[in-house]
């Protein structure tokens, strides 16, 4: 393989993940956001599907209730606002570091849970799935794509750096010293 | 810095914002029916399974939220959900007549004296006494897993006269019918077999729970002016469960 098509699949790499934990985190944040009954969109419905999703994370019992009801009414914001960061491109080694950090924060939690015997619902998109073998094998494979990624996005930068500095100086620069 | 590319780039960040947000929005629109479906059916089984379901609810029945647990009488956590959550609620909103609460028998296998313990709620609540009794198998939980001896914490809630009504309709369920057994009566022959007249309610509840479909204790479903919410397994603490409730009585 060539350094242009290692450089070009490297690329596609990125954009793909980038764009795969974009929808993902939009998705989760709209699943915990949107009307949980029958009924339109409003400020009483998100801030009852909040509530809803308060129960979710009370369910894992690991928080007080005043810690359950900041992180519940806190989280699906954050996974809104890293959707948004993931879909711009921007400083992409920090918001993939960012997404690792959360995953693994959330994939723990879940093994934790799951190795208690509790049984209840994941809360990761939404209401209704139960926090089980599927989930943690599909976090678990969220989180291993998740650390991919920033690992890449952090070689892509090292080696963009590593040609720039090795890279002959411009013939506008060289030409004084050469004349010295 | 290659001016000439900005254009070019900026159609790339475009195109791309444009199909992430298509694919969101396209996964959003095929999730959404997938969710209520269920819901509208099993909300039409539970209207007509509650009128055969003798009294096991405590409040007014045209409170705004009502809300079904799902319980088996043997599992701790719904002990615990018993007595840190809905003995608050039943005290506080329950009475208010802003909560109608259901109870649902949901005895779990694994549990050996839940399904007698149930069929004892049962009992009490066609001589409307299940608020009594219910707190009682809650309250002492503890005592009676350990000996299977359910009947001593009855008649200590009930009234002698009340306690005897409740021995009568327990006629033929003195059994402990070990929930091993249960998958036959399900399909129903176990009904007629034991003879327990009781059981009936029980498996119309585990009915219930199967189209839900709840699989395991406690899980609450709550119902705001007949809008079904998804059902929500595990033990939930007061203040949250409150914050809830709230949240649909200001809507």
């Amino acid at each position: 393989m060539t350094k242009e098509a290692r450089e070009n699949s490297r690329r596609i790499f990125l954009l793909v993940g980038r764009l795969a934990f974009a929808a993902t985190f939009l998705f989760a944040a709209y699943a915990k956001l949107k009307p949980q009954a029958a009924m339109p969109w409003s400020v009483a419905s998100v801030k009852t599907s909040l509530s809803m999703f308060a129960m979710q994370v009370d369910s894992y019992q690991l928080l007080p209730p005043q810690a359950v009801s900041a992180a519940a009414h806190w989280l699906p914001f954050i996974e809104l606002g890293l959707g948004l960061w993931l879909l711009s491109g921007l400083w992409l080694r920090y918001s993939s570091l960012f997404t690792t950090l959360l995953l693994g924060g959330f994939f723990a939690l879940m093994v934790r849970t799951y190795a208690s015997g509790l049984e209840i619902n994941c809360g990761c998109f939404g209401p209704g799935e139960k926090l089980g073998v599927k989930s943690l094998i599909r976090d678990g494979s969220l989180l291993g794509f998740s650390l991919a990624v920033t690992v890449c996005a952090f070689l892509s930068k090292r080696k963009h750096r590593d040609e720039v500095i090795s890279a002959p100086a411009s013939p506008a620069i060289s030409s004084p010293q050469s004349a010295n | 810095m290659n001016r000439g590319n900005y254009p070019s780039s900026r159609w790339r960040v475009l195109s791309q914002i444009i199909v992430v947000l298509a694919a969101v929005a396209l996964t959003c629109a095929v999730g959404t029916p997938a969710q209520t479906k269920p819901r509208a059916q099993s909300s039409s089984t539970a209207n007509s399974d509650e009128i055969a379901t003798p009294g096991k609810s405590i409040g007014n029945r045209a409170a705004p939220i009502t809300m079904e647990v799902f319980s088996d009488y043997q599992c701790p956590s719904c002990g615990n959900f018993y007595e840190s959550t809905l003995k608050y609620m039943i005290t506080d909103y329950v009475a208010a007549g802003k909560v109608y609460f259901i109870h649902r028998d949901f005895p779990l296998p694994m549990h050996p004296y839940s399904h007698q313990a149930a069929r004892w709620s049962n009992a009490a609540a066609k001589i409307g006494k299940f608020q009594e009794v219910d707190a009682a198998l809650f309250d002492n939980q503890a005592a009676w897993s350990a000996d299977g001896n359910i009947e001593k914490f009855v008649a200590a809630a009930l009234k002698p006269a009340d306690f005897k009504r409740v021995q009568r309709l327990m006629v033929g369920c003195e059994s402990n019918t070990s929930a091993a057994v249960k998958p036959a009566s399900l399909s129903g022959k176990g009904q007629a077999d034991r003879g327990c007249a009781l059981d009936i309610y029980i498996e119309q509840d585990q009915a219930l729970a199967k189209l839900l479909p709840v699989t395991q204790t406690p899980t609450s479903v709550i119902t705001y002016k007949g809008q079904r919410y998804p059902a929500m397994p595990g033990f939930v603490t007061w203040p949250i469960l409150k914050s809830f409730l709230d949240s649909l009585l200001s809507q």
